[in-house]
């Protein structure tokens, strides 16, 4: 009998043993799989149709004078970068866009702090501001025009009216919808006005607020772009009007990979320098 | 001495929660309230801690009136209320705000190992167990050194074994600097497991029907013929406390079958 069990012990711990050992390399080499592969899934498509069309041209089944194939906006994309150009027109946008995004934000984060915190506040200014939200901010241009003359100022006015209102909605929102339980929870521990603004309501509150800067910062772009090409010397969104009225779209093509990359970058730059206050966030539940 | 002298309470909607409750409670004393819904249990103890200040009537804690939160009360809700922002052991020391760096880092260390947690002192609240997120509660509580520690049902939302488990630690960390502890409860195992004097009230509004002293030597045995009787005791009360209620046809007839059994 015992000879028997023993061989069978020692099967069943054989067998137990070889998937036990096999199974982490191959949770690593999955978990290695989704980490490149999922984003890799994803560059498929553009990837192809660009090779597709770059094929296609070369093979000269079609002139891609009015779509350029990847190569020739590339070329475009270096050319202007080699003149200077490039960074010129981008470092303008940007200054529009920083001015009108700061703006912007430095008066929502004050009234809608205001309106969040005090009931008073949300019933005297929200209805306007809900009211004044429901326009299309394009529609203010001719009217900034008027006032602001159709340099800088109606520009970077256009872009903060834009990313007004993401921010201040995020903000009220947030500061309204704070956990009351952990409010009072800083009432147990007796924490001033200031402290309960500091130690609850801030860190309560940031989440949301950086969700709506990115908002904002993504309506700061896209109004940059309507402000440059209804008049502008410079900018990138003067280089989509040159490409244009030149017969150049590559240019344009050119200047629409600058909007993205730049546009791209300030996000992350937002995401960076939230990231240390918002790590709590990441961590997942242990059980 | 915690005194509390006619304490009422009556909602600005009207609700009439509290009909004046009369207790003093010693320093060092485990009191749990208990009784049926709508017995005001969570409105008194609110009204202690000073979150909700009475409408008539005054708590008054060695001499002095609470009519907000007071630095010698702490406060353990229901839930842990984590501040999620914060790792375990700044939540530990969040009542001690305008202490000294080292002395509230030597606090929070001494507090977390008290209640067992020193290796998650590094972690965020999200990644403990419910168990271990009540730990930390009770220890956030207990670093300031309340002379009177309130609790509202804190074990309630916890599985039968992390509950006997923590009912039994809480005694523990109590001995330690002997603070009155006053404790809402709806479970009367509960009750009878901690504290030294059982009070029951009776609903709409709340009032006091009728208080249990538990003599029974500690550490209490739940098995036990005499942790029995007083359980008895402390039933059949409760069972009455709603009979005379406002609503008596409210009654849960199951109940009431069960008094007469037991009688």
């Amino acid at each position: 009998m015992s000879p028997v069990t023993m061989t069978i012990a020692a099967q069943s711990t054989g067998s137990e043993g070889t998937p036990s050992e096999a199974a982490p390399a191959e949770r690593t080499n999955a978990r290695r799989w989704s980490r490149w592969m999922r984003p890799a899934l994803g560059l498929a498509l553009p990837v192809g149709l660009a090779v597709a069309w770059e094929f296609i041209v070369r093979m000269g089944w079609a002139s891609g004078r009015l779509a350029p194939p990847p190569s020739v906006i590339f070329a475009t994309f270096v050319d202007l970068a080699r003149t200077g150009e490039l960074q010129r027109h981008t470092l303008v946008t940007l200054g529009r866009v920083a001015a009108g995004f700061g703006i912007g934000v430095a008066a929502a984060t004050v009234i809608g702090a205001a309106a969040g915190y005090s009931p008073l506040v949300r019933r005297l200014i929200d209805p306007s501001i809900q009211g004044l939200r429901a326009i299309p901010s394009i529609a203010w241009v001719p009217l900034f025009i008027l006032w602001l003359g159709i340099f800088e100022a109606s520009k970077v006015t256009l872009i903060a009216v834009g990313v007004f209102f993401p921010v201040y909605l995020g903000l009220m929102g947030a500061i309204q919808s704070v956990d009351r339980k952990l409010v009072e929870v800083g009432r147990a521990f007796r924490l001033t006005d200031v402290e309960m603004v500091r130690r609850i309501l801030l860190p309560a509150v940031l989440p949301a607020y950086v969700l709506s800067l990115r908002s904002g910062l993504g309506l700061g772009w896209m109004f940059v772009i309507a402000a440059e090409l209804m008049g502008a010397s410079e900018g990138l969104g003067y280089l989509l009007i040159d490409g244009q009225q030149l017969g150049k779209p590559a240019e344009i093509v050119a200047a629409i990979v600058a909007f993205a990359i730049v546009g791209k970058a300030t996000d992350w730059l937002i995401v960076l320098a939230a990231a240390p206050f918002l790590r709590w966030e990441d961590v997942v539940r242990s059980d | 001495m915690l005194a509390l002298e006619r304490v009422g309470k009556t909602y600005p909607n009207g609700v009439h929660a509290l009909g004046g409750v009369s207790l003093n409670v010693a320093l060092g004393e485990i009191v749990a309230v208990i009784g049926g819904s709508g017995s005001g249990k969570s409105t008194l103890l609110r009204a202690i801690g000073g979150l909700d200040p009475p409408s008539d009537g005054a708590v008054v804690l060695d001499g002095e009136r609470i009519t907000a939160p007071h630095e010698k009360i702490g406060i353990i809700f229901q839930e842990p209320r984590l501040l999620p922002w914060l790792k375990v052991a700044d939540n530990v020391g969040f009542g001690l705000g305008g202490r000294p760096r080292a002395e509230r880092a030597a606090r929070v260390a001494t507090a977390l190992k008290r209640v067992g947690l020193t290796d998650k002192a590094a972690m965020w609240p999200r990644e403990l167990s419910g168990g271990q997120a009540q730990r930390v509660a009770i220890a956030r509580a207990l670093v300031p050194r309340p002379e009177v520690l309130l609790l509202d049902e804190p074990f309630s939302a916890l599985d039968a074994f992390t509950r006997a488990d923590l009912q039994d630690h809480l005694l523990d960390l109590w001995a330690d600097a002997k603070p009155t502890l006053i404790l809402v409860t709806h479970d009367v195992d509960e009750s009878i497991v901690l504290a030294d004097r059982v009070v029951v009230l009776c609903p709409r509004p709340g009032r006091i029907f009728d208080e249990i002293d538990v003599d029974l030597p500690r550490p209490r045995d739940r098995q036990s013929a005499a942790f029995d009787f007083v359980k008895r005791r402390v039933l059949v009360a409760l069972d009455r406390s709603l009979n005379r209620a406002a609503g008596a046809a409210e009654a849960e007839p199951k109940a009431t079958a069960g008094a007469a059994l037991w009688w």
